[in-house]
């Protein structure tokens, strides 16, 4: 630590920055630029385009099927949120214990899941929901449970709860592997205090864990939100979005809307619809989430 | 031959650069068209892009024909190099629109009958009637109606590719005799009547697999929608003359087809499993029918088991009651056309005609019927003796049938993605046959 650090001219920097704006620039920005412009056009690919001003957008706010999708998204976030960051934290919690044995194990096997491709996943599920050959209906049955069998992705009351479990069950050992990170991270001279006080296990959790990781907290719940308002290829591969429309997300919507119907333009109306709803969910988030302050 | 093959790589790369900008102009001997090439090595070397739907692994009789046919192409013109890519049915009709908004379509591809109008009056596909005059032969080959499917404003399109009936009904013998029922049904009641006594026997009446939306529209209300509606409707529908989805008789059909959702026909997974999972539970013997096109004639042949082969026959939706439309119709066309590119000139223009010429010709159409499918050329001279019997059952029975319009082989594509969503949902009960032709007609207004 004693050494100095570099201390490099702009030239220096801005040429290391370089390649990686490149990249981002054509992958992220200039589509980006693109979609705001076709947003306000009546295009069907091709040459001809019509420009119709914020037309898509008057429509993009009456479309009912689009509300609808957001809504569908909303749901999967909220229990992401609670599923996800929930399970992992408890698990995080009880694999810091000291009786935990084989602990790197543990780790690893709920963290196979997130190094899954999202196709991988939906055909796997898909299998486990198959009406006549999937293993929770065989499951159910082996129980005597046979009233509970239902057509899991058939029907369009629960399709959307069918289709986030497997979300919710693939991301867990990411926000395990951070809350773990996160609670190493505390003094063991805080819980040792807190023993002498006459602190148990449950509120150990509650009192100190809990306020002295708020911060990564913070960052899992907005990671959380960013990752299920795009989310898409779990669904889309299991579902379609069908029955109908029950499990359609707004990133399918907007798919379908683009190569379906081949309205790019206002495809286009929906993805910027998108952005600028999950930005403010975000801020939405931060917001509430206040300063870092709770409870002292 | 390595160097030359070098060299060639080199050339047609660059052409390949140029046409990818949209401004294909290798200038050098354009060939005065209509002209067989063939066995031409002193030509420059002309490489090809091709897209198709024409996976190795498919026990459909057309895709085995056709990839016999570039096998045979590749090997007669060693000059041109082609670069293939195959795709699945749903991923194809994705990708291939996805290219045509970027104006970035390969030298060949299968175009969609939906997607012919789009593509035509975006300029991106070569119109092939001088082609086609300047070779009468290949032209005459042709059964005239797949020639009709792919004519869009008085201009040829694409060079249809198979002659398709998307609406059959598979359905087991043994199983029909088993619950008591001596013949097909021939009216609508006599249909529904048999799906209870199929329901009630335990079996699945009608194995649907729909996860892909395109089968219900397809190989079901495309047919029974004719029933109700007769052909000039659609016509009417098609040229915008007045004729409206909310009409009494369409409302009809799809109020038919939930009436047989209703009374239990189809099978609970219907929306999340797909036409190949469908054929599944009547391959073991589950299910008593299912719809699907001629395609599985052949795919069904290699994949059943010996018992079910045997007890499988065709037949078609019987007659709706006050139906406007005929008995002996069965909805089908060419759906299906290979298309050149617009951009194409000189040599890879040649190249091109000629492969779409090789893949659609009358040799093409006698390896087709040897593995029991029906090209869109007439065949001339084929082993009958290859052929399955439920192949032959099909030829007899076509010879009395009449063609009516493939829903998605015809409508714009906003339109299909309505209808294709919202059968799912009024195969569920969740949305009504009226409403559900209210959306179709906003969308064909919208159009």
């Amino acid at each position: 630590m004693g050494k100095k650090l570099p201390n490099p001219k702009w030239i220096t920097i801005y040429g290391f920055l370089f390649p990686g704006i490149v990249i981002y620039l054509f992958i992220v920005m200039i589509p980006l630029a693109l979609s705001i412009h076709f947003s306000f056009y009546k295009w069907s690919g091709g040459l001809s385009k019509d420009f119709i001003g914020l037309h898509n957008y008057s429509q993009l706010i009456r479309d009912a099927k689009f509300w609808f999708s957001f809504r569908n998204n909303m749901i999967v976030t909220v229990l992401s949120i609670i599923g996800q960051l929930g399970i992992a934290f408890v698990l995080a919690v009880i694999l810091q214990a000291k009786w935990v044995k084989f602990r790197e194990f543990h780790r690893t096997v709920l963290f196979l899941p997130v190094v899954l491709p999202a196709v991988v996943v939906g055909f796997i599920w898909n299998l486990i929901y198959s009406q006549d050959y999937g293993i929770l209906n065989g499951v159910l049955k082996g129980l005597h449970l046979q009233s509970w069998i239902r057509p899991w992705l058939d029907d369009p009351k629960i399709v959307i709860y069918s289709v986030t479990v497997p979300i919710v069950w693939q991301w867990i050992g990411l926000y395990l592997i951070i809350f773990m990170a996160s609670i190493q991270s505390i003094p063991a001279e805080v819980y040792e205090g807190a023993e002498i006080d006459g602190a148990t296990g449950f509120k150990k959790v509650v009192y100190i864990t809990l306020p002295m990781m708020y911060d990564t907290l913070r960052v899992a719940i907005m990671l959380c939100i960013s990752g299920n308002m795009k989310i898409f290829d779990n669904i889309f591969v299991m579902t379609g979005g069908g029955p109908g429309n029950s499990s359609t997300v707004m990133a399918q919507y907007a798919y379908n809307t683009s190569f379906g119907k081949f309205q790019l333009g206002y495809g286009s109306a929906i993805s910027i619809g998108m952005i600028i709803l999950s930005l403010g969910l975000i801020l939405l988030s931060r917001r509430l989430m206040g300063g870092r302050t709770v409870e002292s | 031959m390595k160097k030359a093959t070098m060299l060639a790589l080199g050339a047609s790369a660059a052409m390949l650069a140029l046409s990818g900008c949209g401004a294909g102009s290798d200038g050098n001997a354009s060939q005065g068209g209509g002209s067989d090439s063939g066995q031409a090595s002193s030509k420059p070397a002309v490489k090809l892009t091709l897209e198709d739907r024409l996976l190795e692994t498919s026990t459909d009789g057309s895709v085995i024909a056709h990839r016999q046919m570039i096998d045979e192409f590749k090997k007669e013109n060693p000059n041109v190099e082609i670069s293939e890519e195959s795709l699945q049915d749903a991923t194809y009709k994705t990708k291939i629109k996805t290219l045509a908004a970027g104006n970035d379509l390969p030298d060949v591809f299968e175009l969609l009958g939906s997607d012919a109008k789009m593509f035509s009056d975006n300029k991106l596909i070569l119109p092939l009637d001088d082609i086609m005059n300047q070779a009468p032969d290949w032209k005459k080959g042709f059964i005239p109606s797949t020639l009709n499917d792919f004519t869009v404003d008085g201009k040829l399109v694409g060079a249809p590719m198979q002659m398709l009936s998307t609406s059959l009904i598979f359905y087991n013998k043994d199983i029909f005799d088993k619950a008591g029922i001596a013949e097909f049904p021939k009216t609508w009641k006599e249909f529904t009547d048999a799906i209870q006594t199929l329901k009630a026997k335990g079996y699945i009446p009608i194995s649907l697999g729909n996860k892909d939306k395109w089968v219900a529209e397809s190989c079901i209300l495309s047919e029974l929608g004719d029933r109700f509606t007769g052909t000039d409707w659609f016509d009417s529908i098609k040229d915008r003359k007045g004729a409206k989805f909310t009409d009494r008789p369409f409302v009809d059909s799809l109020a038919a087809l939930q009436e047989l959702s209703k009374i239990g026909a189809f099978n609970a997974d219907m929306n999340s499993i797909d036409n190949n999972q469908q054929r599944a539970s009547y391959y073991n013997g589950k299910a008593a029918m299912f719809f699907e096109g001629d395609w599985a004639i052949s795919s069904l042949s290699s994949e059943a088991p010996q018992e079910i082969k045997d007890q499988t026959h065709l037949a078609i939706l019987p007659t709706a009651d006050g139906g406007a439309g005929k008995a002996n119709v069965v909805s089908g066309g060419a759906a299906w056309a290979f298309a050149i590119n617009a951009n194409l000139k000189g040599d890879k223009l040649q190249a091109a005609i000629d492969l779409v010429k090789k893949l659609t010709g009358e040799e093409e159409a006698n390896v087709a019927a040897e593995n029991n499918a029906v090209a869109a050329t007439v065949p001339t001279d084929y082993d009958k003796s290859k052929v399955v019997p439920l192949f032959n059952e099909y030829l007899e029975m076509f010879k009395s049938l009449e063609l009516s319009p493939i829903y998605d082989g015809q409508l714009s594509p906003a339109i299909i993605e309505t209808m294709n969503n919202g059968l799912q949902d009024l195969l569920i009960q969740r949305v009504t046959p009226e409403q559900l032709a209210k959306d179709i007609q906003s969308t064909y207004e919208g159009t």
